[in-house]
């Protein structure tokens, strides 16, 4: 199990990422969520130790990586922004990499390669950006480590490609040897692949949802009412995720038969519930352009 | 240390090393024959002077110049010290080697070992070609009269030179982080040094040998306290600042204070009057405080680079 206890990271005397903890276990693919800037890559990098943590430790089966370094080794990122393979050929990449993780699978990685039309020949800087974004994630998949992060790794690729990505990354957790912590803007993505979700609001961890709890618990309401007035009801149970006209979309994150039957008897004009994406509980817990205050 | 760790190391900086040593090897040629050229002797003579028997550098006497340790080879310490650490921060190297699992300590200390190697195995590759060059081009009844006293001092002596040079180098790329700025700085500070030297072993009552093994002797120790200075950093190194001036945010105040003594000290000393030495203390304290204090540039970069 990788343990991130406490960790926090400043940066000209802001905090980037404050009190973050989580556990992550082999066979998980974790989610990682947050608006722009709210330190996800400050995260991957300080659990790295590219960036050195003011706080706290990042452990691997209780061994602190600061302290028995080799343990890293178990943990795999390709920093997407600031990386060394632009001066290289795809195929002189395995050289690095097998030199550090020791069951890197060079015959996978050539055959991955093939199979998504990538020339081994080429430069890494010559790959257009979702190219580029295929490579790391085939050197992460070949790299066999335990625990994969993977920073965007859908930005730039095409449909067809995203499918074979979220595929490969289902069939890697299947025997429970591999965990993946994947951040994405692409919400729906995250959706069909994770099982746990983390949420980073305001340089903390604001929740770590296990998404099949969540879809017990939670329901997403289409609502309209006869009046315009918001039912007070839905102001203290539910989180406004979309309006229009006098439609209102809701999640209510711990809905109840109780609050079901409290719902019916302020007789709705239409009361429909739609499927619950990953995306609204994203718009309910950090969306700032909507939400009850914008009504008032 | 790790063998793997020197084959990813090597893997890495094999390019810009061979490249070095290749450049390296065709300037010894130019300067060998150059050196040639300069040469007044006559069948009988011998080309060195008696100098080559004293323990001290030889370099050139009446008869022409014959560098028995070439300058060339500072120059190359002082750009392989460069290229070792401060292209690691730019091609985002580092990125790669700390989250390889080994030990900062380690790769500090692999890549010095590595660095400083190859970079003998040069200077060994070229002097022996420019040797070469000498014998071949020694005039018919000349006697190329090599002796152990000056080629061991020479050898010593440069090399002592040289690792300092690429100590200076090394050291000052690790803790600066824009490579514009940190080339100016090193030349500067270089060029100061070698001029400073000069001043210094005028002023000081010592034989020319004793003043060129003191020297070295000093370039030695002062590589020492940068190498093992700089292992304490590296171990400290985090990359969020990669780009600023100041690697480390916390070495602010003390280069401040050095640089404006330093500058002010090298005006008044090369004056030996009042009014260079101030001026050169208000300008520099200026200077230094606007360059290493600019926040608003430095918040905008961060804002940016957050996520």
């Amino acid at each position: 199990m990788l343990r991130v206890s406490k960790l926090r990271k400043t940066i000209e005397h802001h905090d980037i990422i404050n009190d973050i903890s989580f556990d992550w276990r082999p066979g998980e693919i974790v989610g990682l969520v947050g608006r722009n800037g709210v330190g996800k890559t400050t995260l991957f990098r300080t659990m790295t130790h590219q960036y050195v943590a003011d706080q706290g430790t990042v452990a691997i089966d209780d061994h602190d990586l600061l302290a028995e370094p080799a343990y890293q080794r178990q943990l795999f990122f390709i920093d997407t922004q600031y990386n060394f393979l632009a001066n290289y050929r795809l195929n002189e990449l395995p050289d690095f990499y097998r030199l550090v993780y020791r069951d890197f699978d060079q015959a996978r990685y050539r055959e991955l390669l093939q199979r998504f039309n990538l020339h081994a020949g080429d430069q890494y800087r010559q790959l257009s950006k979702g190219m580029r974004a295929l490579v790391n994630v085939i050197l992460a998949l070949t790299s066999n480590a335990p625990y994969i992060i993977l920073d965007e790794p859908f930005d730039g690729l095409d449909v067809i490609v995203r499918e074979n990505i979220s595929t490969m990354v289902i069939d890697e957790v299947a025997d429970q040897q591999k965990g993946f912590l994947i951040s994405s803007h692409d919400l729906n993505e995250l959706d069909g692949l994770s099982d746990r979700v983390l949420l980073l609001k305001d340089s903390r961890l604001a929740h770590d949802y296990n998404l099949e709890d969540v879809r017990e618990k939670a329901r997403k309401i289409q609502l309209v009412f006869k009046d315009k007035q918001i039912p007070d009801l839905l102001k203290q149970h539910s989180k406004l995720i979309r309006v229009s006209g006098r439609v209102l979309v809701v999640v209510f994150p711990a809905y109840t038969p109780e609050l079901a039957a409290q719902l019916q008897a302020l007789q709705p004009v239409l009361m429909e519930e739609l499927p619950l994406t990953l995306e609204d509980l994203f718009r309910a817990n950090l969306s700032q352009d909507t939400g009850y205050q914008m009504m008032k | 240390m790790n063998k793997q760790l020197f084959q990813l190391l090597w893997r890495h900086y094999r390019k810009r090393l061979i490249a070095l040593g290749a450049i390296s090897l065709l300037v010894i040629i130019g300067i060998s024959l150059a050196d040639a050229g300069t040469w007044v002797v006559k069948p009988g003579q011998r080309l060195l002077s008696d100098q080559v028997n004293q323990w001290m550098l030889y370099q050139f006497s009446n008869r022409g110049t014959v560098s028995l340790f070439s300058f060339w080879l500072l120059f190359v310490f002082w750009v392989g010290g460069f290229l070792l650490m401060n292209q690691d921060l730019k091609d985002h190297f580092n990125q790669f080697l700390f989250t390889s699992g080994y030990r900062r300590q380690t790769i500090y200390w692999a890549k010095l070992l590595l660095g400083l190697g190859v970079l003998l195995g040069i200077t060994v590759m070229t002097t022996g070609v420019q040797y070469l060059v000498y014998w071949l081009k020694v005039p018919a009844g000349v006697t190329f009269n090599l002796a152990w006293p000056g080629m061991l001092a020479s050898w010593g002596i440069g090399l002592a030179n040289a690792v300092g040079m690429f100590a200076i180098f090394w050291f000052a790329a690790l803790i600066v982080g824009q490579t514009g700025a940190l080339i100016v700085t090193v030349s500067g500070f270089t060029l100061s040094v070698v001029g400073w030297a000069n001043v210094w072993s005028e002023w000081i009552k010592m034989t020319p040998v004793q003043s060129e093994w003191f020297s070295a002797l000093g370039w030695v120790v002062a590589a020492l306290i940068l190498f093992i200075w700089g292992s304490v950093l590296y171990a400290r190194l985090s990359l969020e600042h990669n780009g600023e001036y100041l690697m480390f945010p916390g070495l602010k105040v003390p280069v401040y204070i050095v640089f404006v003594l330093y500058v002010t000290f090298l005006f008044s000393v090369n004056a030996g009057e009042l009014a260079p030495g101030m001026t050169a203390f208000i300008i520099s304290a200026l200077f230094g405080y606007w360059w290493l204090w600019r926040p608003r540039f430095s918040r905008l970069r961060h804002r940016s680079d957050a996520d």
